[in-house]
């Protein structure tokens, strides 16, 4: 057609669009692009601060992180953090959204509420617990205290502090899952369901057998989404356990922190959070090459 | 009697669905509650066996904190950078999409992918580096540094959001537009703008939250006292004096309502942007 060729042709020639393309891909460049390198550029220095000389020191860096059995206990605490986090919060969140998918008085407000830990700042929810589980007033201890568990450790195991900082991301981004699955849940058509009652399958034979099948693309993305949020999360470990004890919820953020902020080693600092994003970048791939994205 | 079973089988599911949805909203709403209730509760109750109702009530936290710290400086120290980070972020992330979504090359695919490539960074990877320029061009420690770190982190996600719906608003739109006599960029601030004006709200609200939030990039780009904002702030607090937990709770409770109100009022927004971004990314 005569007209929409016409158009194409303004369209493309169109300075304002060419002026938004000009801006957008500044404003990439200058804060995404440039940081970027420029993080990659650091890593292979040695400085011991933002404002002293670096020197040129190649892949010195990266040789001694991945030589420093520092680094690879955090990788671990990392995945470990990263992967339990994400399944608690897939079983709950899937969980939750089943619940509140039913039709009942006051749903809206359920799932209003069931929302606001996601809404609440990080640092807040993080000292809040941190008061809930303190040692001798904390409430939750108290509560633990009343039927007949005393003192327990929560932060001063390697164990418990890793279930505390778990636990505490659950909570937080539980709420995230819940809402996709929500939102995946209204798109299974009724007739499934019918189909599935006439059969006779029972509610638990299906959820395994109508609901995951439906919700499966979105549980693609999301274990991934979740997955590389977690892994790179700092603020939860850093405000709860500072990575303690004795290094027992140190992972890659928070090693990649220290050395640069506390450590002296802008450089080395700059290293551990590349390789982290490498790690990353090779994790996605393979998880792209076994569960491809269904094309909707 | 078949009846009366299906009829008490169908009470019990009932009651086990409210039971449940109340076990979810305690599980939710429990440490909410109770960082409130903390805020309030006189200190001789709040140390010596608390009891979960609320009360006695004091507001001597809040005086404390509003008076006696700098509490009412990091406030506005949120609220600004809040603001900036809101308004780069719409401006710039309403351009990019616009022009990737209207542009025919094969530059937008680039940009596209840098954009979600940026949604996988981790936080310090980028913060280091950002700290670095701004310590170079001496302006290290500022809110217009925050207020970039936290554009990168909004901009990928507001492009990713913006984007989408530009792609769904038909060409013909502008055109017609064009055709009465608007230019193109009349025919976008007039008909394009005021119809994708759901997923502005979203991204602002995103915007927001993100900025509002963020406790890392905080930690990270400030480091006096007068500049901080409030997670930062608040955080700071644990550890520096003794253990004032009436008046911390407090100070998170005063940092959580403005959430609070918003998300009441605004949860439609909230909601659809929180599915789309995560069926989308």
């Amino acid at each position: 057609m005569p007209s929409s060729h016409h158009s194409n042709s303004t369209l493309k020639s169109d300075w304002i669009i060419k002026f938004f393309l000009v801006i957008g891909l500044l404003v990439t460049g200058l804060f995404i692009v440039l940081p970027l390198i420029h993080a990659i550029q650091l890593s292979f220095y040695h400085l011991e601060s933002f404002v002293s000389e670096p020197q040129w020191i190649g892949l010195k860096n990266y040789a001694k992180a991945l030589h420093d059995p520092v680094f690879w206990r955090d990788l671990l605490n990392g995945v470990i953090y990263a992967g339990f986090s994400i399944f608690f919060q897939v079983v709950l969140g899937i969980g939750i959204a089943v619940v509140l998918s039913k039709s009942f008085k006051g749903k809206q407000v359920v799932r209003g509420i069931s929302i606001l830990p996601y809404l609440l700042p990080t640092a807040i929810v993080s000292l809040t617990f941190l008061w809930m589980m303190d040692g001798s007033l904390g409430i939750i201890t108290l509560g633990f205290a009343k039927i007949g568990i005393y003192n327990v450790p929560w932060f001063e195991t390697p164990f418990t502090a890793m279930a505390t900082v778990i636990f505490i991301s659950v909570w937080l981004w539980t709420p995230f899952v819940t809402t996709c699955f929500l939102a995946g849940l209204q798109s299974v058509p009724q007739e499934l369901y019918d189909a599935a009652k006439v059969d006779g399958l029972s509610a638990w034979g299906t959820f395994w057998k109508v609901t995951i099948p439906v919700l499966r693309p979105i549980l693609t993305v999301i274990v991934l989404l979740r997955g590389i949020w977690m892994f790179n999360k700092f603020d939860v470990i850093w405000l709860m356990t500072m990575g303690g004890p004795l290094g027992a919820t140190e992972h890659l953020p928070v090693l990649a922190y220290k050395k640069t902020f506390s450590m002296f080693d802008v450089g080395g600092g700059a290293a551990v959070a590349t390789l982290s994003l490498m790690i990353l970048t090779a994790v996605i791939f393979i998880y792209f090459k076994l569960f491809p994205f269904e094309e909707k | 009697m078949r009846r009366a079973i299906l009829q008490k089988k169908a009470l019990i599911r009932r009651i086990g669905l409210y039971l449940l949805c109340a076990l979810i909203c305690i599980y939710s709403f429990f440490p909410i509650y109770w960082m409130i209730i903390s805020g309030t509760k006189a200190p001789d109750h709040l140390f010596h066996h608390p009891t979960l109702i609320p009360g006695p009530f004091t507001l001597e936290y809040y005086s404390t904190l509003f008076q006696l710290t700098s509490y009412p400086t990091w406030f506005k120290n949120s609220i600004l950078a809040a603001l900036g980070t809101v308004v780069i972020t719409m401006v710039c992330s309403i351009m990019i999409a616009y022009a990737v979504s209207r542009y025919r090359i094969k530059g937008k695919t680039w940009i596209i992918s840098t954009m979600l490539f940026a949604y996988m960074f981790p936080p310090i990877l980028m913060a280091i580096p950002l700290f670095s320029i701004f310590a170079k061009i001496g302006l290290a420690d500022s809110l217009f540094s925050l207020v970039v770190a936290h554009t990168t982190i909004a901009l990928p996600l507001g492009v990713w959001l913006l984007w989408g719906f530009f792609n769904a608003m038909p060409f013909q739109l502008e055109e017609a537009a064009m055709v009465d006599g608007h230019t193109r960029l009349g025919a976008f601030l007039r008909v394009v703008l005021p119809l994708s004006l759901p997923g502005l709200v979203t991204v602002g609200i995103f915007a927001f939250l993100l900025s509002w939030t963020d406790y890392t990039y905080a930690l990270i780009m400030i480091t006096s006292d007068t500049m901080k904002t409030l997670p930062v702030g608040l955080a700071g607090m644990v550890g520096a004096y003794e253990m004032r937990w009436g008046e911390i709770m407090a100070g998170a409770t005063a940092i959580a309502l403005p959430l609070l109100a918003l998300f009441t009022f605004l949860s439609r927004y909230f909601i659809e942007g929180l599915a789309a971004g995560a069926v989308k990314g």
